[in-house]
């Protein structure tokens, strides 16, 4: 895969598919911002593994947004020959967080989708080993990363 | 964590949770006979929940859990987050303090390197010396960090717009002198593990990672660069002062547990390198600018990614106009080599007695894995 500035990639996301493209945007010489409806999370993902060589998956991670009843799912990816990094993010309803694993396209996601799952309670479907990551095996606490969490003690 | 079935005709061994090599982790080997079927890593016995205590601190606190994530690297560790402020509050560093924050990033770096060569020669089971002698060398270290920060571990030194304290009188000769030093002994180092027949033999042509797969299952840091890939964050995304400085990324075409070693090697030569360059080069001027400890940063997002001893930490920081970060996520690179030590027994033949040998190679540290 040849080389490709991030305003570039933006361009040619954009043209390549339009309907799957919520936002996208170069944030910097180094970074590409994209959020993709939630209905072409899985075609739009293996586009950039395999049309536009994103083949190195860096983390996964999520946001809490309960003002807006959202929760933001977020995955890093880096285009090793052009060495940017773009945040690849869809949103999920905070109500019942759910998404198809992402790790049909990059394996190396399994252990960021098993964390977001203990943290916020997204169910990833199809997910190969859905055990926890961090939080010990008996946790009954909630999920601690949602904004509403309380800790021992805070009422 | 809830085990995963077994196989038939497998037999499962746990090894640690008592610190098996380094750090708190489990790790359970489906064998049969002497070969590795599957190996699972079982994180999480250290976990803090340091991205839920970052929440609820203010920006400058923030950055002492932060430290905390790597003893041995903890330079390296608070430089990301201490960045990410910097670039979310538009906030200028002076040159003297990039300089100042690149010497210790390298001393850290270092320091973190030697720690993995002990543990990589002890084991092989043949070099307990080895590890005895870095401890012993590294000292040198914790005694410049001593005089400069105050401290000789977690010394905290970094903040959003400079640094504490600027180089004591004399300092830059002593650190030329350290480098002096330490370049003699890692002759020693080389020859007692590189050029060893005994060393070659364990770690020679083992756990092949090629460099399709490197990428593929999100390697980083020397197990990265021991695959041939030069991608290292320091030179991607210039923070220092390393766009000022003379250096080169570091790789290794061999792709086995020898090639990360060498890497590693080589890293500490050119962090040598650097320490001499930032003593002969560093400019004249303050430290640090104005700052208000109870600083707000305007809402928004910011991404900064550094290179720390193990490969690319990442912080994702989310603000929303007050005192506290709204979120940070924080991209581990243990996290990222531990799932790929996972993967090594399916693209490798291991063996069960090669695996603290694999392991090592990673050069796990399981504090910032578990966070």
């Amino acid at each position: 895969m040849s080389k490709i500035s991030a305003a570039d990639f933006v361009k040619a996301f954009q043209k390549a598919h339009p309907e799957a493209v919520k936002s996208i945007e170069s944030t910097g010489p180094k970074r590409a911002d994209l959020v993709v409806e939630y209905d072409d999370f899985i075609d739009a993902a293996e586009s950039l593994r395999d049309d536009f060589g994103f083949t190195m998956p860096v983390s996964g991670g999520a946001v809490d947004y309960p003002d807006d009843n959202r929760i933001q799912m977020i995955y890093y990816l880096m285009h090793p020959n052009s060495r940017f990094m773009l945040t690849y993010r869809v949103d999920l309803d905070r109500g019942d967080p759910r998404l198809p694993s992402l790790t049909q396209v990059w394996e190396a996601m399994s252990f960021h989708e098993r964390e977001a799952h203990e943290m916020f309670g997204i169910e990833f479907e199809g997910h190969p080993n859905m055990i926890p990551l961090l939080l010990p095996p008996d946790w009954k606490g909630g999920h601690p990363l949602l904004k509403d969490f309380k800790g021992e003690g805070q009422q | 964590m809830r085990e995963p079935m077994i196989e038939p005709d497998v037999m499962r061994i746990s090894w640690g949770p008592q610190h098996p090599m380094s750090g708190q982790t489990r790790v359970l080997l489906d064998v049969d006979g002497e070969k590795v079927h599957r190996i699972i890593a079982d994180l999480g016995f250290t976990h803090r929940g340091i991205e839920k205590i970052l929440e609820n601190r203010s920006f400058f606190s923030g950055i002492i859990p932060v430290d905390r994530m790597a003893m041995v690297d903890t330079a390296n560790m608070s430089i990301g987050y201490v960045t990410a402020i910097e670039k979310a509050a538009g906030m200028e560093v002076p040159e003297r303090a990039k300089y100042i924050r690149t010497l210790i990033c390298e001393m850290s770096r270092i320091n973190s390197h030697l720690y993995a060569f002990g543990l990589q020669a002890e084991s092989t089971g043949y070099f307990p010396a080895v590890f005895l002698w870095t401890t012993v060398d590294r000292e040198v270290l914790l005694d410049l960090f001593e005089e400069l920060t105050g401290a000789r571990w977690s010394f905290n030194h970094f903040f959003p717009g400079g640094v504490h304290h600027d180089f004591p009188d004399g300092f830059a000769d002593k650190v030329l002198k350290g480098v002096k030093y330490l370049r003699g002994r890692f002759k020693d180092y080389w020859d007692a593990m590189v050029e060893n027949p005994l060393f070659e033999n364990r770690c020679d042509g083992v756990a092949i990672l090629k460099p399709r797969d490197a990428l593929r299952l999100g390697a980083t840091g020397p197990v990265l660069r021991g695959s041939g890939i030069d991608i290292d964050m320091r030179r991607e995304e210039p923070y220092n002062a390393y766009d000022e400085l003379e250096w080169e990324v570091i790789t290794e075409d061999a792709c086995d547990v020898m090639a990360r070693t060498k890497v590693r090697f080589h890293e500490i030569g050119q962090a040598l390198d650097i320490m001499e360059q930032v003593a002969q080069k560093i400019p004249d001027g303050p430290v640090k600018g104005r700052v208000n400890a109870f600083m707000r940063v305007p809402e928004g997002e910011c991404i900064s990614r550094v290179e720390a001893g193990r490969g690319e930490m990442g912080f994702h920081l989310f603000t929303d106009g007050t005192g506290n970060p709204y979120r940070v996520k924080i991209n581990s690179p243990t996290l990222r080599n531990m799932y790929v030590f996972e993967r090594l027994a399916e693209l490798n033949e291991v063996y069960v007695a090669d695996i603290p040998v694999i392991i090592n190679s990673i050069d796990p540290w399981y504090l910032d894995s578990d966070r």
